[in-house]
């Protein structure tokens, strides 16, 4: 065969390849749209839902997603920060580090339901805290660890070494050179991984369905029970009763997703134009 | 039944009394909603109602610790000394489902039987199409499929190749659009989509639920230590009243018990 | 714990801004030695942020040691071959062997990948080597957003729209292997995708352009060099895929038919590891549900076993670019 021809097929394969990825994303996204806004209103938003299938609005499933994973980026945040401060800053290369690297990995490709009856076990279980979103945001502050920790060590290591020496010239100390000009310049890149990791945290349904309970409840205090927007998502789709709630279920929760998606390349690109 | 709203409007109650409903899983939609709209209205009374099963509920109401007990089963022998009270809430009923382009219409409850064992595999087998049967069960938490399992295969087996779907709309949309496929339902979630199967000759309605002709039912009680009192009986009549049976009854699925009385 | 920056890092560091931040007093003595104060505050900071480090370990090893404390006495029960190679799932009996449930894992990952990995792969190469950076700025974000969509909204599309055109196609129900395959591919497209094109863009351009020198044509300089020197990378990128695939739940158990059987075709109902755990957990108890988390060990010690084999695939290739 000519290779000229066979290059044509070869790039037009690949061309299919790309479009094919992307059509699917346009796909799902606008079939959820198409059948989702008609059931959104402001009531089905704020209100909650009553009687046997779930009619109504879905107010409480909203708090209940939004309230653990807001706790999860609070537990999460700080502790994944400094690990990877020690990562990118202190470590010397070795059995130690790479320990940790092991272990930051396994624990991101843990598959979410070993996660959730982890987190039954240790959480609600062992520790008798209960349904609760407190079980469920520890659960998820596992998951969320390894993402929040690799992308802040990324972004540490892409602040320029001249920053640093600027800095050591000046006298200051390794944790004041790290407060005040490496983690402040390497600061958007750290926000868009926290905002990643809150999104799939926004996302997550087999971690939260064991450990913060499935009756629908407003949570007060990180001590109560509730039914996230996935979980609510997924036994009115399973029930099949209510459908056109499913449809808003879902359309809302891929805005929030869209929402942290698009927060988080804002916050990237803001960083490379400032580096 | 997993859609239901733990009473989180609070009532604005201080010292309300505590009314203990406890037992059948199946009963628990009606029991949890009206629950709900009686402490509404009475905000005096708070309707606390869990879901641990019918025997379970039965002993927490003749041990006293729940005002009232709910099942989904008659009392068994060794119960009947335990002078309770019954009043029948609701019937449930479950269809028996086909695609409305099979052409079997009519089916006796042993051939259903042999139908969800496996034992049939082709509708050819009971004078329909040549075509396969599609099995559509529910999963094992589903008092639907509990009392199916009673009733209907006699506490068989089921075929273990069967679908496992976890929600009557499921159930009812695949039989929609499947051939081949059968399931069962309650009753009060059957709509034009799907086809009716005559069991043993009788078409599953409302009448012949409440006359008792079709097979495949049961009733749901309420047990009370004595004739119900106090907020206990004020609630069941809530219960019984047609804006629950007519409403909630029929949402859930289930067959109103007061329309026959008249 | 660090104030937001307000002006650009740079300049705020080069003009002396730091100094000014600087709490009162402090700036002088910074010249001189450290203190000792100052001394034993840096060495307590290392160590927390150790510490902090310690938590993914710790986190795994809680893991292991919980899930395993809840799962291990299964494998007492049943025996290690009667639990993974029991050929009959059936609590009601208490027979718990998880062989059919492995077998459909196995069967929806591996469908998963057959569709999954040319499309991802040819993803890659299309995002680095022959998009237009305009090109490239759309479907790489579309690509990484693909990945953040809820497993449960994926569920939900395969239930409502792939699984009614499977049941036409097949004449069944539309719940089975082949429905899943086609949802997960979906699911691991961005994994593979994305760490294939990393892997690619990482190759040196110098090998590129004497590929086109000696006059080959794109295609050529794809299959002849390129993918044979992101070979590891790409490989990798599967691997992880693979994994995904095999730990996916919510969307998985919306389209198989969780019959925990061996299906006798590709269209007829299946279950999974992760399928069965999530239709049991509500009502089981006792030994039942310690099988529970006894396939839950199953499905760590597996993802685990994947990232090991990916780090040292990884450390092989270092080696071997070392040479």
């Amino acid at each position: 065969m000519n290779k000229r021809l066979a290059n044509r097929i070869a790039l037009a394969t690949l061309y299919a390849a790309a479009g094919i990825t992307v059509s699917v994303l346009f796909a799902v996204i606008v079939y959820v749209f198409i059948n989702g806004i008609g059931q959104l209103s402001l009531s089905f938003i704020f209100t909650w839902p009553h009687g046997v299938n779930a009619e109504g609005g879905i107010w409480p499933t909203i708090v209940s997603t939004l309230y653990v994973t807001v706790l999860a980026m609070l537990i999460v945040t700080p502790i994944a920060i400094l690990a990877a401060v020690y990562l990118a800053e202190y470590a010397v290369q070795g059995r130690l580090v790479s320990t940790i690297r092991f272990a930051a990995d396994s624990l991101a490709s843990v598959p979410s339901i070993v996660m959730g009856l982890f987190g039954l076990a240790l959480f609600v279980e062992a520790l008798q805290i209960g349904f609760s979103m407190l079980s469920a945001a520890l659960a998820l502050s596992f998951l969320m660890l390894p993402i929040v920790m690799r992308t802040t060590e990324e972004a540490i290591r892409a602040v320029p070494k001249y920053i640093r020496w600027g800095s050591y010239g000046l006298g200051a100390t390794k944790w004041q050179t790290v407060r005040r000009t490496v983690l402040p310049a390497a600061m958007p890149r750290i926000i868009t991984g926290i905002i990643l990791a809150t999104g799939r945290a926004v996302g997550e349904t087999a971690v939260v369905i064991y450990t913060m309970g499935q009756a629908i409840n407003l949570p007060v205090t990180p001590l109560d029970s509730g039914r996230p927007m996935t979980v609510h998502l997924y036994l009115l789709a399973m029930d099949g009763i209510n459908l056109p709630a499913a449809y808003g279920t879902a359309l809302l929760l891929m805005i929030l997703i869209l929402v942290f998606n698009l927060g988080a390349r804002y916050f990237l690109r803001r960083s490379s134009r400032r580096m | 039944m997993l859609l239901l709203p733990v009473s989180g409007c609070s009532t604005s109650g201080i010292s309300a009394e505590e009314l203990i409903v406890t037992g059948s899983t199946t009963l628990l939609p009606i029991a949890e909603v009206s629950g709900e709209m009686f402490s509404q209205r009475n905000e005096d009374v708070k309707v606390l109602v869990s879901g641990l099963g019918s025997s379970a509920g039965i002993e927490s109401v003749a041990k006293g610790s729940s005002d009232i007990g709910t099942s989904s089963r008659d009392l068994k022998d060794e119960e009947a000394s335990l002078d309770l009270y019954d009043t029948p809430v609701a019937y449930d009923a479950i269809a028996v489902i086909v695609n409305p382009d099979n052409g079997v219409d009519e089916l006796t409850s042993e051939e259903v039987r042999l139908i969800f064992n496996g034992t049939y595999e082709n509708w050819a087998e009971l004078g329909g199409d040549d075509m396969r049967i599609g099995l559509v069960n529910r999963d094992e938490a589903s008092g639907t499929r509990e009392a199916f399992y009673k009733i209907v295969m006699l506490e068989t087996p089921f075929d273990r190749k069967a679908a496992v779907l976890p929600g009557t709309g499921q159930v009812r949309s695949v039989v929609a659009e499947a051939p081949g496929a059968i399931g069962y339902i309650s009753l009060g979630f059957v709509n034009d989509e799907v086809k009716m199967i005559a069991v043993d000759g009788v078409l599953p309605s409302e009448e012949t639920v409440v006359s008792g002709t079709y097979p495949i039912q049961r009733t749901l009680h309420f047990f009370t230590v004595g004739e119900p009192a106090g907020d206990a009986a004020r609630f069941i009549e809530f219960v019984l009243s047609d804006e629950v049976q007519l409403g909630l009854v029929r949402e859930a699925g289930f067959t109103p018990i007061t329309e026959g009385t008249d | 714990m660090t104030e937001q920056p307000t002006r650009d890092p740079i300049e705020q560091s080069v003009t002396g801004q730091q100094a000014e931040n600087a709490p009162p007093g402090t700036h002088h003595g910074e010249l001189r030695l450290m203190s000792r104060s100052t001394y034993i505050r840096e060495a307590a900071l290392k160590n927390l942020f150790l510490l902090c480090a310690f938590v993914a370990v710790m986190g795994v090893v809680l893991i292991i040691a919980f899930v395993g404390w809840r799962g291990w006495p299964i494998f007492a029960v049943e025996g290690v071959g009667g639990f993974l190679l029991g050929r009959e799932w059936n609590p009601t009996d208490a027979i718990f062997g998880i062989l059919p449930l492995i077998y459909g894992s196995f069967l929806v990952m591996a469908g998963a990948l057959v569709i999954g990995t040319p499309l991802a792969v040819g993803t890659a190469v299309f995002l680095s080597e022959i998009a237009s950076p305009r090109v490239r700025s759309i479907v790489r974000p579309a690509v990484e957003l693909l990945a953040g969509i809820p497993s449960v909204i994926y569920g939900f599309f395969g239930l409502v729209i792939l699984r009614p055109l499977v049941a036409q196609a097949t004449d069944g129900l539309g719940f089975g292997a082949v429905t899943a395959w086609f949802i997960l591919a979906i699911m691991i497209v961005p994994t593979i995708a994305t760490l294939s094109e990393d892997a690619l863009r990482s190759i040196p351009n110098g090998i590129r352009e004497a590929s086109y020198a000696m006059g080959a044509t794109t295609w050529q300089t794809i299959y002849k060099v390129l993918i044979p020197a992101a070979a590891v990378g790409i490989i990798d990128a599967i691997i992880l895929g693979m994994g995904r695939a095999i730990g996916e739940t919510m969307a998985v158990l919306m389209v198989v038919g969780n019959a925990p059987v061996f299906p006798e075709s590709i269209s007829d109902p299946i279950a999974t590891l992760t399928t069965q755990i999530v239709m049991d957990m509500p009502y089981a108890s006792g030994d039942h549900r310690t099988a529970l988390f006894g396939m839950a060990i199953i499905l760590f010690v597996v993802s685990m076993g994947l990232v090991a084999t990916v780090r040292f695939l990884s450390r092989f290739q270092t080696r071997l670019d070392g040479r």
